[in-house]
């Protein structure tokens, strides 16, 4: 019941959570920075590809039972 | 380069898995710290999605054959050992406590979305249309509170994400290992008992939110 919330939403956040925890979160050590903020945004506009396209795949069936409660 | 997952506590050894760049991993003590890293002849790594899920991997792999781990940030190489000892040298203190912290817990991150509902106030106007959006922020903020405070309790410790978001609530928590069955049911309790807010829970995670000093207060 309250546990059917739509899977494609639970996999989007969790993967955007662990991007956003290995890019933004950890342990920081002082030393050669070697990514630029132009490399994360990369990260990020490739996710969001990635994110678009399971969305696509898995939105036609989930749609019915998500109650609209789309992000 | 030195590409550096974490500091591990009581590691059983290390996972049989590649770790960035295809490198095969090693386990180092340097400044009294056990390490778990790997080298690459290469100049430092593009960052690439394979690169961030292997980072991922590993350090999802070391939390389950640790006491404790502290994940590393992805994005920082050393030229070689000294560089990388002198700047764990430099947050030995901090690499401490954080060991301290976060040993026998894993983490969990929550976010909540939708909540209160909205007063259509394209209706009102002027001060009427101010003060709607003025009580509806408070009223979200009272329900944040009341969906992070009882499950900051089940933690160690926690922490709230500001920034730029229309979610209702971003947050983590640090959580014993003994405790999670607690939180998770938790969790449920809060699903059911607000069903006007979508809540989605990920976890188990490595500590990454409480691993750095400045990140989630007890």
């Amino acid at each position: 019941m309250s546990s059917a919330e739509p899977q494609t939403l639970k996999q989007q956040v969790t993967l955007l959570d662990l991007v956003d925890r290995v890019l933004n979160k950890g342990v920081v050590l002082s030393g050669d920075i070697t990514l630029s903020v132009a490399d994360v945004d990369l990260v990020y506009v490739g996710l969001r590809v990635l994110l678009a396209s399971v969305a696509t795949l898995e939105e036609p069936r989930e749609r019915l039972s998500a109650d609209g409660a789309r992000p | 380069m030195i590409h550096f997952y974490g500091v591990v506590e009581a590691l059983e050894g290390l996972p049989e898995i590649d770790g960035v760049d295809a490198q095969p991993l090693e386990r180092r003590r340097i400044e009294g710290l056990d390490l778990v890293l790997s080298e690459t002849p290469l100049e430092p790594s593009e960052v690439t999605q394979d690169a961030v899920l292997a980072h991922a991997n590993v350090v999802e792999e070391l939390m389950a054959r640790s006491a404790a781990v502290l994940p590393a940030r992805f994005g920082r190489a050393f030229a070689n050992e000294e560089e990388l000892a002198d700047a764990l040298r430099a947050k030995a203190p901090q690499l401490a406590r954080g060991l301290n912290l976060v040993r026998g817990c894993v983490e969990f991150g929550l976010r909540a979305l939708g909540g209160v509902a909205d007063d259509e106030p394209s209706r009102l106007s002027g001060r009427g249309y101010m003060r709607a959006r003025l009580a509806e922020e408070k009223a979200r903020q009272r329900l944040a509170t009341e969906l992070h405070e009882p499950l900051a309790r089940l933690a160690r410790a926690s922490t709230r994400f500001g920034g730029a978001s229309s979610d209702l609530l971003r947050s983590a928590y640090l959580v014993s290992r003994e405790d999670i069955a607690a939180f998770s049911e938790h969790v449920r309790s809060l699903e059911t008992g607000h069903p006007e807010v979508t809540i989605v829970c990920t976890g188990p995670w490595p500590p990454y939110s409480f691993a750095d000093n400045g990140e989630g207060d007890a």
